[in-house]
């Protein structure tokens, strides 16, 4: 018992600022989702509105949930719980993951192991560490509902279901991780099944029933089939039913049986499924750095763009059917033109531009990932390599900074593409196919800027270029996404790239923003190139 | 072109930290040259220099007629380098980092030469290179690099510390492999702080110590620095039976035990005096790094203890073997 504490207390130790931010970030979405609801839909009209809009679009459902009712606890369950879940999953196959295949990978366990800790007990410590991170964040988000005034019995419901479907998932991460011999599979099979669940009860609830009051719906099959689907079941608020807990739960408890059986048999640091033998030789085409740093990051690079494409998918769809409803919600428009500082244009218009800028944080942040594993390989050694080969320093960085551009280029131009592919689908007429691509070009400066601006900071101040990078591009996001919103000023506004991206409408569109970032993106990447001939190259 | 690395005054500080101070290397064609120091002693860094991975404070470099930090890609093509530490993109397969870095290099023009040669050093050196990155030992690392470095060839080969991790077996291949290239007219810079090593492969050595080349010239040359201590039981033997051991140094009577060292390469000299003093529980300690440069360079951990980057397994090494033979008297 005082080992299994040890090793509880170690895992506490290692988590313990990441857990503490996962759990309160938790609590504090439940806690905004309320308060937004409070604000923004305080009457019980307004929010049979916006359910009735839902209801007539299933990718408001599939991103959502299954409506169940204009009462103000249901309608923030409605709004926030698929979203709540989503996160308790992938806190819980982290953790799972981070504990026992991550641990095995490295050689931390097999030391563990030859203590009288031994090799079973680690596995029962992590069990216990991922429960109790679970329990934590029902209470999170027990407290973040109630503490907007919301019923608490129907509180402590939307709790449970999002701590039951955690618990689902760690069961599910533990047993990955013996199938897997490798913490970044295991990390991303396990992960893939969390959104998987999320995606599987969008399916069950965008394909549902609605009932004749026009504001709640019965789910589709699909959604019986995922466990953050098992989760919506219980009603929270509405109907507050503690038996589907019983499902989500069931699956954490049977996952974690047959891990055990695996973990009983299995040698430590061994999987089931043992690592795919590598290729013996390389392919024709990988004789470039740049070929190399696309082999390296072409996984994340496609992952980015498959969520321009969704983001895409969504928007083009949005707008014909907020647009349908008889009396729009002065709101919500109020609310995108806040974010878009722009006046005039259709409600189409406004939705795509909204949901593009999305899409430019997203190819932004793909940007800055490219510079980040240039900093990454330069501090892990392999840097090294490369560099003594015939390969000079500048053309080295160039081949990043080529590849991030054409990734940035690639997730707006899927976006583009998912946009246009819905609105020609669902037959809106309210923007030109013209207006669509000018949306989707309006985006590319702001996210260059933010390949060209961490390029500079790695090579002048290589150790800041993670800290530096994420730091940059999340007070972008906040003074620029959410600055108007919450009514900052506008001085403060303007140090963000993203107020400079252009919104077109017609002929009037103002362009200069883009111009003057585009400039700063080619002057910064210039500078970078050229500062980077004088600067020597180690883990430093 | 009669010297391939020539470096003069060659100064690097870290911040406050003097890494080297006033390195003057020169490196001849066609020879193996030992760059022999304790850990931390600058050994790295000046690779680095060489390389024009980093930029000397002072001083100058200049590796096949050129600057490497000015002319660092044109260099690269006719180089090979082998870190100490060999890192690998952990998705990457072994088989497909070698090809990499040989295409990069320029080495691959030849397709079928160069996969028979591949083939070959991977045979050879017993590796597997259908394994990702991720999954390689130590040792396995550092075939990688070694079986990269050495399956194009190259005018000029830097090694840092190559065996690091290697067995036994596979330092004797890794010696044969050396010696083929040297066979073909290449030149070698082998970095290392095992002494015994360097003795084996080396035609001329270069001794750093705190950043600076505090000795060097052919190892005939060197011989004074490398003494063996011998020592055996007391027991009867007085001073004057001893005088007749001949050409011996720092011959003391300690607990019971005569010790004295000679010249390594005068070892069988003294042998037969000792066969007719009959001695008792006679130890012979080769003779180690530290022991070298405890003896003429005065303090041996101050390089080790500033060398903050490099394990310092062989100094443990070293000191084991005093250990055995300690016991080995009883």
């Amino acid at each position: 018992m005082a080992v299994l504490m040890i090793l509880w207390g170690q895992r506490l130790r290692r988590d313990r600022w990441q857990l503490l931010s996962w759990i309160l970030g938790i609590g504090a979405f439940a806690l905004f989702a309320a308060s937004a609801v409070t604000q923004t839909y305080g009457n019980a009209a307004s929010r049979a509105e916006i359910l009735q809009v839902a209801i007539a679009t299933p990718a408001i459902l599939m991103l959502r949930g299954l409506p169940r009712g204009a009462d103000q606890g249901a309608f923030t369950f409605f709004l926030v719980y698929a979203f709540l879940a989503l996160l308790a999953g992938l806190m819980s196959t982290f953790l799972a993951v981070r504990h026992t295949r991550a641990d095995e990978e490295t050689g931390g366990a097999e030391l563990v192991a030859a203590t009288p800790a031994g090799r079973l007990l680690p596995t029962i410590a992590t069990v216990l560490h991922g429960a109790a991170a679970n329990v934590l964040a029902a209470l999170a988000v027990f407290a973040g509902l109630a503490a907007q005034g919301l019923d608490l019995q129907g509180s402590l419901v939307a709790g449970a279901a999002t701590g039951a479907v955690g618990l689902a998932f760690l069961g599910v991460g533990i047993l990955v991780a013996q199938f897997i011999s490798t913490s970044r599979g295991a990390n991303g099979v396990s992960s893939a099944l969390v959104v998987l669940a999320y995606v599987l009860r969008g399916i069950g609830d965008a394909t549902g029933t609605p009932h004749a009051d026009g504001t709640s719906m019965t789910e589709g099959a699909a959604s019986w089939f995922s466990p953050i689907g098992w989760g919506q079941q219980t009603f929270a608020f509405s109907g507050n039913r503690a038996w589907p807990l019983l499902l989500p739960l069931g699956l954490g408890v049977a996952c974690l049986g047959a891990a055990w059986a695996i973990l009983g048999t299995r040698d430590s640091g061994a999987s089931v499924w043992g690592a795919r033998p590598g290729r013996l030789t390389a392919r024709p085409g990988l004789r470039s750095p740049a070929a190399l740093a696309l082999r390296l990051q072409a996984n994340s690079i496609i992952g980015w763009a498959l969520g321009g494409l969704a983001l895409g998918l969504l928007a083009g769809s949005l707008g014909k059917a907020i647009a349908a409803v008889d009396t729009p919600d002065t709101n919500i428009t109020a609310v995108l033109r806040s974010i878009l500082q722009s006046q005039g244009t259709s409600l189409t218009q406004l939705m795509v531009s909204v949901l593009f800028s999305m899409a430019g944080i997203l190819a932004a942040a793909c940007a800055l990932q490219a510079v980040i594993r240039l900093r990454q390989e330069e501090a892990a050694g392999t840097a090294e390599l490369l560099l003594a080969a015939p390969v000079g320093r500048m053309r080295w960085l160039a081949g990043y900074l080529v590849l991030g551009a054409a990734a940035v280029v690639l997730v707006i131009g899927l976006t583009a593409v998912g946009t246009w592919i819905t609105l020609t689908g669902s037959g809106d007429q309210a923007m030109p196919a013209d207006a669509l691509w000018q949306t989707a070009v309006a985006q590319l400066p702001a996210a260059l800027v933010y390949l060209a601006v961490p390029a500079l900071v790695f090579v002048l101040w290589p150790a800041a270029t993670i800290g530096v990078g994420w730091a940059l591009l999340g007070l972008g996001v906040f003074l620029g996404i959410f600055g108007g919103m919450l009514g900052l000023d506008q001085s403060l506004r303007d140090l963000s790239p993203f107020t400079h991206t252009p919104v077109p409408h017609g002929n009037a569109t103002d362009w200069s923003g883009a111009w003057w970032m585009l400039a700063i993106a080619v002057v910064a990447g210039a500078l970078a190139v050229a500062a980077m001939r004088r600067r020597e190259v180690g883990a430093a | 072109m009669n010297t391939v690395i020539q470096t003069v005054g060659l100064h690097k500080n870290f911040g406050k930290v003097r890494a080297l101070d006033g390195l003057d290397l020169d490196v001849r064609a066609g020879e193996i040259h030992g760059f022999l120091g304790p850990n931390g002693a600058g050994k790295s860094t000046t690779l680095r220099i060489l390389l024009g991975l980093a930029k000397a404070t002072s001083g100058s470099a200049t590796v096949l007629g050129m600057d490497p930090w000015t002319q660092a890609v044109e260099l690269h093509r006719r180089l090979a380098y082998v870190p100490g530490d060999v890192r690998l993109w952990p998705n990457l397969s072994g088989g497909e980092t070698i090809d990499l870095l040989s295409r990069l290099r320029g080495g691959t023009a030849d397709a079928a030469a160069y996969r028979r040669s591949k083939d070959r050093l991977c045979q050879a050196f017993d590796f597997d290179p259908a394994k990702k990155g991720r999954a390689y030992s130590k040792g396995n690392r550092q075939k990688v690099a070694l079986i990269a470095a050495l399956a194009t060839d190259a005018e000029l080969y830097l090694l840092d510390e190559p065996t690091s991790g290697l067995d036994p077996l596979m330092e004797e291949v890794f010696r044969r492999e050396l010696l083929a290239v040297v066979e073909r007219g290449a030149t070698v810079l082998l970095s290392s702080h095992i002494l015994t090593e360097v003795e084996v492969l080396c035609h001329r050595v270069s001794i750093i110590r705190a950043g600076r080349i505090v000795d060097g010239g052919t190892l005939d040359s060197l011989r004074h620095l490398t003494r063996t201590e011998i020592s055996f039981a007391a027991d009867g033997l007085d001073t004057a039976s001893l005088a007749r051991l001949g050409a011996v140094h720092d011959l003391t009577f300690d607990a019971g035990r005569v010790k004295f060292s000679a010249e390594s390469d005068r070892v069988a000299e003294v042998l037969p005096a000792l066969g007719a003093l009959a001695v008792q529980g006679l130890t012979i300690t080769p003779p180690s790094l530290e022991e070298l440069f405890l003896r003429h360079y005065g303090d041996p951990a101050a390089g080790a203890e500033s060398g903050a980057r490099d394990d310092d397994g062989d100094h443990r090494h070293g000191a084991r073997r005093h250990l055995l033979g300690a016991r080995g008297r009883g």
